[in-house]
């Protein structure tokens, strides 16, 4: 699999010597000062977040992934996170806006690896299903510096588990409204191979059909577009572990068939995006080595289909990193440092591309720190340069720091901060299209500052209150722009800023019996274009972008007793534009969702109940205007799983 | 709140009385009877495009006039429009497939009085309206599944009854049409590779004649003098409308990686307008029929326009500036020697205009 047709030797050779250089100069500076007591220590796993200190993260909890188990992950985000969607129906092109940026600024990353489609440069949300991973983090503002391209507005970071010993089957179906479902089943297992090698895994596939089918194939007199999904995947991950060494193989398999307008014969639609995803890693001591190749098909045809429009891209990666550890003498201060590279090899071929096949490589260097000075202090400082065939991406540093002003108290305050900049390697579609794309095309250069405080208030045993709130202001010059006065050709025409702030607050009260809990999020979204590039762009300057609402928010609460639970999910979007010049616009929306769980728990046997009512008022509402999504719908779903107990 | 709304209803009613005292005549009524219509294409994918109205001597157009009449939009892109009598005929395209429409309107008060979609409508491209209740519409029918164009046809309605009396096949990626003495002629799209131009007698409603050309002809008008314009690739070519003999061929440039599009012919019959570009950069010429070559030296307007047409009343020529398809359009009025007189926020996409 892992064979790289053609080589970049030049460059490649450059980024290994620029990664040892990294290495050797650091590991010098190390033996210069004895004060500096080296004891490596072994990070597992790919730990981003670890680097990320001055930003906001945002880990999404197992009960959440657990209630979204059946839905797919634009669901999950919009109901507890500020990330915005554009969506034309259920099962359709769903995509992402986050913090005011477009769809190619998120990053959206499965086990460390960017898995946004390299000739979009995005991910089509409704293309991933909660089923298809275990831990899913949500970072928000640039980190370039430690994720690399695209992710500009934030990054979404998809995980891998490490199953437990023994053995764990589970089935499972969701039936909703509309004939929608999806069947899922996942066995994950773990044994001692020998005695030193202890082995472990997952092995799950899922199937969800969406035939959309509407009673009432029209809302306040509009058209529901109609469309069906089929969905499929599969993942297997492999873990063999001996003391410190770490073997693990990842594949994700996904299948994706959207057909819109089925029964017109002649005028519907296909689009097809079938995703290959597989990764070796092997992590020893304070390495990390990993391999990938990922192959997104995308096909689409129109009518008969006997005329296909077949794209296919690979991706061929190897991922090097070293991970060291530095107590500063007795003081408790320690560093953390990673450094290393990453090589792709890109092989894309696309059918309205300037040439058949199309080949580049891409290749990162880094050094990532975390330095806690003091117990209350810390400081992340990332440097990153990328390298792509042809082409300059930006040096990219961040600095973030962190510091925990009052802690060890029934409360805790902690303060944060961060400058970083960021840069977003083009689409394979904006550089190499026939005629529109412009292979001169710079890469988008960004500055994101942002400022947040986090606190926890343990009021006593019962109540447990959170708070987390944000600034933040990301500037993106050289915005990438499919001009349409100069026949959509790309060109770096606008310059974007982005500002706002986000709330977020959180109560949980816990009894014998009772639980509650409530979260809520708002997010103010100010963004817009701010460069002239032509005479008619005065009538955009300085107007909120189309499809992002300026204000947007949701709130979760549930009440909980023994097995019994009970979620109310609220979400409001207010007006949003859907022309630059806000000469047209979506109105505003409230939308409110039922929940109600009840699961039973045996030690060989456990079950879970869902029901479900989504937009419980019947709102009329839509995302991108002429797209009305559905009314009141419900949703049952059950798993069953069984177990051995060790 | 009473008062108030007496006050108002009290001069609504006065300046009636006093507007309907000033009319000599008994002329229809309504807002849109007289004035100029523009045709906001609208962003395809969005299905947002809409008709702007403005009198003429405003330089501020009403948008959505449909929408502010009937109190929902067109849901579609606008292909066209055009008045039979005192009905409209409004060509909406939709982005699904099987949603085109024609919508009829009450031409005086742009209210809605019926449309018709599929299977009759399919991809409707151009429209003209003959006598006070027929109206002909190009179609290009379903396109193929690899983008080519089968044959498309013209959909013949009749306004009165609102529905459409014939089908007319026609050559590929049927478009512009011209209609002179019962002869209607219909010209294709520039990449459908329609190559005739059809000709259909207007009282039988059946095609008598299909003219080869070498490029998708696109017919402009018939001059003063009686003769047929016709633009195929970028050659202008003269016809004579009666025998179909081609009787001169202008080349309007050499440059092939330029194209000729947006005709529009003066109302004194003399004068034809167009833009000449390579999608990217262009300008705007014009040609006296009596001209053996087009000047391209001196340029009508140093610019590119997405939409041309001349008012037969005023002799301002009405041109179309899209600088995007996520902002509002422009157009601008000339006068015929090439001084620009206004600028007026249009919709998305304007791309044609209807006078009345």
């Amino acid at each position: 699999m892992y064979t790289f047709q053609v080589f970049d030797r030049q460059n490649l050779r450059c980024l290994f010597l620029a990664t040892l250089s990294f290495l050797a100069l650091n590991q010098h500076a190390a033996a210069q000062k004895d004060s500096i007591s080296l004891s490596p220590m072994t990070v597992y796993g790919f730990a981003p977040e670890k680097f990320m200190s001055g930003l906001k993260i945002q880990k999404i909890d197992s009960v959440t992934l657990e209630q979204f188990r059946f839905r797919n992950i634009a669901d999950l985000l919009s109901l507890n996170t500020p990330v915005i969607f554009k969506n034309y129906g259920p099962g359709q092109l769903s995509t992402v806006a986050f913090r005011g940026t477009s769809p190619n600024h998120t990053a959206v990353l499965w086990n460390g690896l960017n898995i946004n489609l390299p000739t979009l440069g995005q991910t089509d949300f409704s293309t991933i299903p909660v089923a298809g991973f275990d831990q899913l983090s949500v970072q928000y503002g640039a980190s370039a510096s430690v994720v690399g391209t695209d992710a500009v507005g934030g990054s979404i970071l998809l995980g891998s588990l490490k199953p437990q010993a023994g053995l764990q089957v589970m089935v499972g179906r969701q039936q909703e409204s509309f004939r929608n479902s999806q069947t899922q089943a996942t066995i994950k297992y773990g044994t001692r191979l020998d005695n030193n090698w202890n082995f472990s895994g997952k092995t799950a596939a899922y199937d969800g059909s969406m035939n959309n089918d509407y009673r009432h194939p029209e809302r306040n007199g509009e058209a529901i577009s109609p469309a069906t999904t089929f969905q499929k995947g599969l993942v297997q991950d492999l873990f063999f572990t001996k003391n410190e060494h770490e073997v693990s193989a990842h594949i994700w398999v996904t299948d994706n068939k959207l057909t819109t307008n089925p029964e017109n014969l002649a005028g519907r639609q296909m689009t097809r995006i079938k995703s290959y995803r597989s990764m070796l890693r092997y992590q020893f001591e304070g390495w990390t080595v990993r391999t990938s190749w990922i192959r997104d098909i995308i096909d689409y045809a129109v009518g008969d289909y006997s005329k296909l429009d077949h794209a296919v891209t690979d991706r061929y990666g190897v991922h090097a990193e070293r991970t060291f550890n530095w107590k500063i003498g007795k003081s408790g201060s320690s560093i953390q440092m990673q450094t290393g590279g990453e090589f792709t090899h890109y092989k894309t071929q696309v059918e309205n591309y300037e040439r058949p096949v199309i080949t580049e490589n891409r290749g990162d260097v880094f050094v990532l720190t975390r330095w806690q000075a003091t117990p209350q202090f810390l400081i992340s400082a990332n440097l990153r340069q990328a390298f792509v065939t042809g082409y300059n991406p930006p040096f990219t540093p961040s600095l973030g720091a962190e510091y925990r002003l009052i802690q060890n108290r029934p409360y805790t305050i902690k303060l944060r901060g961060s400058l970083g900049r960021s840069y977003r390697v083009p689409t394979l579609n904006e550089r190499y299209w026939k005629d529109l794309g412009n292979p001169d095309i710079k890469p988008e250069n960004g500055f994101n500052k942002e400022l947040g405080a986090e606190s926890v208030y343990a009021f006593n045993t019962n109540h447990t209150f959170s708070a987390n709130l944000s600034v933040y202001h990301n500037r993106i010059d050289n915005w990438a722009y499919w001009n349409p006065t100069n026949n959509f050709r790309v060109e770096n025409l606008q310059l974007v800023i982005a500002r706002g702030i986000e709330a977020q607050f959180g109560w949980k009260g816990n009894w014998e019996y009772w639980k509650f809990g409530s979260t809520v999020n708002y997010a103010l979204t100010n963004t817009s274009q701010e460069k002239i590039y032509d005479a008619y762009a005065s009538d955009i300057i300085g107007k909120q972008l189309p499809h992002i609402p300026l204000h947007s928010g949701n709130a979760n609460a549930f009440m909980q007793y023994k097995n019994l639970r009970l979620t109310n999910q609220l979400q409001i979007i207010s007006k949003r534009f859907t022309t630059a010049d806000h000469s047209q616009s979506t109105p505003a929306y409230l939308l409110e969702n039922f929940i109600l769980e009840t699961n039973f728990d045996r030690p060989h046997f456990g079950a879970s109940f869902q029901a479900r009512i989504n937009n419980i008022y019947n709102t009329f509402y839509q995302t991108i205007n002429g797209n009305p999504m559905p009314g009141r719908n419900f949703a049952v779903s059950l798993l069953l799983s069984a177990k051995t107990t060790r | 709140m009473k008062k108030q709304l007496s006050r108002i209803f009290t001069v609504t009613l006065i300046s009636a009385i006093a507007w309907s005292c000033n009319q000599s005549d008994p002329a229809p009524e309504g807002t849109y009877v007289q004035g100029v219509f523009v045709i906001n294409e609208g962003n395809f994918s969005q299905n947002n495009g809409n008709i702007s109205f403005l009198t003429r001597e405003k330089n501020i157009a009403d948008s959505d006039i449909f929408s502010i009449v009937n109190g929902s939009t067109l849901k579609g892109g606008m292909q066209g429009y055009a008045v039979a009598g005192d009905h409209g005929i409004i060509l909406v395209d939709n982005s699904n497939p099987g949603s085109d429409k024609v919508e009829i309107v009450d031409a005086n008060k742009f209210t809605t009085t019926g449309s018709i979609g599929a299977p009759d409508i399919e991809n409707p491209r151009e429209v003209v309206a003959i006598g006070s209740t027929k109206a002909y519409v190009t179609n290009w029918g379903t396109l193929n599944s690899n983008s080519t164009y089968p044959a498309g046809y013209i959909a013949v309605v009749d306004l009165a009854t609102k529905k459409v009396v014939k089908k007319i096949t026609t050559d590929k990626g049927p478009e512009n049409m011209v209609l002179h003495n019962n002869k209607l002629f219909v010209g294709n799209y520039d990449y459908s590779e329609g190559k005739n131009l059809t000709v259909i007698n207007t009282t039988s409603d059946e095609v008598t004649n299909a003219i080869p050309f070498t490029d998708e002809p696109n017919p402009i008008g018939v001059d003063a003098n009686g003769k047929l314009w016709v633009q195929a690739g970028l050659d202008l070519i003269r016809v004579n409308p009666d025998t179909y003999e081609k009787e001169a061929t202008i080349k309007i440039s050499a440059d092939m990686s330029k194209s000729a599009m947006n005709f529009a012919m003066s109302p004194d019959l003399r004068t034809i307008y167009f833009v000449l570009g390579d999608f990217t950069r262009g300008e705007t010429y014009k040609f006296q029929i009596t001209d053996t070559a087009v000047n391209l030296a001196t340029p009508f307007a140093k610019r590119m326009f997405s939409g041309l047409a001349v008012d037969p009343r005023q002799g301002l020529i009405y041109a179309g500036v899209t600088p995007s398809y996520t902002q509002s359009g422009y157009a601008l009025r000339y006068r015929s020697d090439g001084t620009l007189v206004d600028s007026v926020k249009v919709g998305i996409a304007p791309t044609g205009f209807y006078f009345r």
